[in-house]
């Protein structure tokens, strides 16, 4: 048998299944694989140590007892720190809660625990999910593993450096802009996010509501379309929760005859070289799968960033107005009055990102602005949504890159609005509430990983996941970074 | 519009936030960046254009659940995240002042 960190969640499960490893002993190798390697990656904000290796023991009990195993039956999987699991910290990477203890679960993760998954550590993240290079955690940076000078991107850049160095062959992301998508294609491993709403936002620290997603990553399209199995559920708590049956996820290595996939190719002119070759790459490989590709028209999409953000920001600062250090998080002390609590409670606890976004949401909602920018942006949103509408009247899918370029290197990008711009591609599908994922599609020519990202129309999850699946099959662009191969 | 020191100021105070002089400087800098670049949505014709409340218009509808008490989160594990507390309640400075 292979190390198990080279085995897929569905290979680790159905090893533990056919009784060729105990679950502690799958615990135990991916714990001792963390502690060897976060120094250097830094994906891991904590270990669920106690908790991962109790739930493998009550699972090699049932095993014995022959009593019936969930669907993720002895997985190792890494939640992305801002969702709660109830008795363990929850910081966001923020300093804000850096001793905040759960005090619920969050739905997806109870879903996970409750169909036998171990849950193994909460993952590094942008300070409450603001940013796309992992470099505004407060606590430290994470790493790319395919080049340690590199981002993982962001938001979710713990869980994508996670699975990306196989520390967890599964994680889970939330994706705002792009926060699963883009730094999964950083690190060479499968993102996806949902429809909105197809995942219950319950337990996972807001952002921006009307946008944030749950989904998973994993090294395999199979691995993800198993887990949106189990976290696609229904849930009462979250008012946004898609009241529908939960989807299976049947997986072929062919396209339905007559499958159409749409690129917008004059949103994309300007794609540098390489990436436009790589991605030329991907659509020939649809072709080859029996694909037709037409050209839509998508030149809106060059207004999402500036749509976003206003919207996230806006959402943002009254998401984290709750934040005022009287409740829980952190109070800053020596305050004499209940201002002073607010005022350097939030001084102290929040980084710049977070200062800088909740001011931007604050100017433009306030008095003599929301019209200017907050109803303009949300009037440029339906516009997006119709033309994305349009477009899936000529196509089943519409595939772009996820990113413009590959990782980058730490500190190499200091304006906001480039940084911002990264988003570009992903950002669009958050603004329509559309189903995206992104699949690894190559290597650049520094060898770090490019991917490509398809995208389907509101609630088609399952044919995007049977879309990726055949690229992946047809493609195999997986790999493991060199420096993670070993034990 | 200019965003200036005072506009800074203002934010601030209706963020309920405190900066240090050194992110005063480099949040000003941004954000007058970062609204330079959103002031592009001004040249997209929105006249006959309803503003987006929910992007899953097929799904709309009420979500109404049954109006009963229930009991989701202890007053004890609540507090357990209070970083004051006393008699069972979260403390803060008085808010009253006497005379």
């Amino acid at each position: 048998m292979k190390p198990l960190h080279l085995l897929s969640g569905i290979e680790l499960r159905e090893a533990f299944l056919m009784g060729a490893v105990k679950a502690v002993d799958i615990a135990a190798h991916f714990i001792k694989r963390i502690q060897l390697h976060n120094r250097s990656l830094g994906a891991f904000l904590s270990v669920l140590e106690t908790r991962a290796i109790l739930k493998a023991e009550a699972l090699d009990k049932k095993r014995a007892q022959n009593k019936p195993l969930g669907k993720m039956a002895a997985i190792p999987i890494a939640v992305k720190d801002n969702m709660h699991v109830a008795g363990e910290i929850t910081t966001c990477a923020s300093h804000f809660l850096v001793h905040y203890k759960a005090p619920f679960d969050s739905t997806a993760t109870a879903l996970l625990e409750m169909e036998d998954a171990i849950l193994i550590g909460k993952t590094n993240l942008d300070e409450f999910s603001m940013g796309s290079s992992n470099e505004n955690s407060a606590f430290f940076l994470a790493h790319n593993p395919w080049n340690l000078k590199c981002v993982p991107g962001g938001s979710s850049g713990g869980s994508a450096a996670a699975v990306g160095a196989r520390l967890a062959p599964i994680a889970t992301g939330s994706d705002t802009g792009g926060s699963i998508r883009q730094p999964a294609g950083f690190c060479g491993v499968v993102g996806y996010k949902p429809t909105y709403g197809r995942v219950s936002r319950y337990g996972l620290v807001a952002f921006a509501s009307s946008l944030d997603q749950i989904g998973p990553m994993s090294a395999t399209v199979a691995d993800t379309a198993l887990t949106m199995e189990v976290i696609g559920k229904y849930c009462s708590h979250d008012g946004t929760s898609l009241d529908l049956p939960s989807e299976t996820y049947p997986l072929s290595k062919r396209l339905e005859p007559d499958t159409v996939i749409g690129v917008p190719w004059r949103f994309l002119q300007r794609l540098k070289p390489e990436i436009l070759a790589n991605f030329m790459e991907a659509i020939e490989a649809m072709k080859s799968l029996g694909a037709k590709i037409v050209d839509i028209d998508l030149d809106l999409l060059k207004y999402s960033i500036a749509v976003y953000y206003i919207l996230a920001p806006a959402e943002a600062s009254t998401n984290l107005a709750r934040f005022d250090g009287i409740r829980y998080g952190l109070r800053a002390r020596n305050t004499k009055t209940l201002e002073e609590i607010y005022e350097f409670s939030r001084k102290r606890g929040f980084g710049q990102e977070v200062k800088k976004r909740i001011m931007l949401g604050t100017y433009v909602l306030s008095s003599g602005y929301q019209e200017a920018y907050y109803t303009k942006a949300q009037k440029v949103q339906t516009m997006i949504l119709n033309a994305f509408e349009k477009a899936f009247t000529h196509c089943d899918a519409i595939m772009m890159p996820v990113s413009p370029s590959g990782a980058f290197e730490h500190g190499s990008i200091d304006d906001p609005v480039e940084m911002y711009l990264q988003d570009i591609f992903t950002i669009p599908a958050n603004l329509a509430g559309l189903p995206a994922i992104s699949i690894p599609s190559g290597f650049d020519k520094r060898h770090m990983p490019l991917s490509v990202q398809i995208i389907g129309p509101q609630l088609c999850d399952v044919s995007v996941m049977q879309y990726a699946y055949a690229y992946e099959q047809a493609t195999k662009h997986t790999g493991v970074p060199p420096l993670y191969k070993e034990g | 519009m200019s965003f200036n020191d005072q506009t800074l100021e203002h934010l601030k105070k209706l963020c309920k936030i405190e900066c240090s002089p050194e992110e005063d400087k480099s949040i000003l800098e941004r954000m007058s960046r970062i609204l330079e670049y959103i002031a592009q949505l001004s040249e997209v014709d929105t006249e006959q254009v309803q503003p987006c409340r929910y992007v899953l218009q097929s799904m709309l509808k009420n979500q109404m659940r049954d109006d009963e008490v229930k009991d989701l989160l202890s007053r004890e594990l609540f507090l357990t995240n209070a970083s004051d507390q006393i008699g069972g309640m979260v403390r803060v400075p008085p808010v009253m002042k006497s005379q």
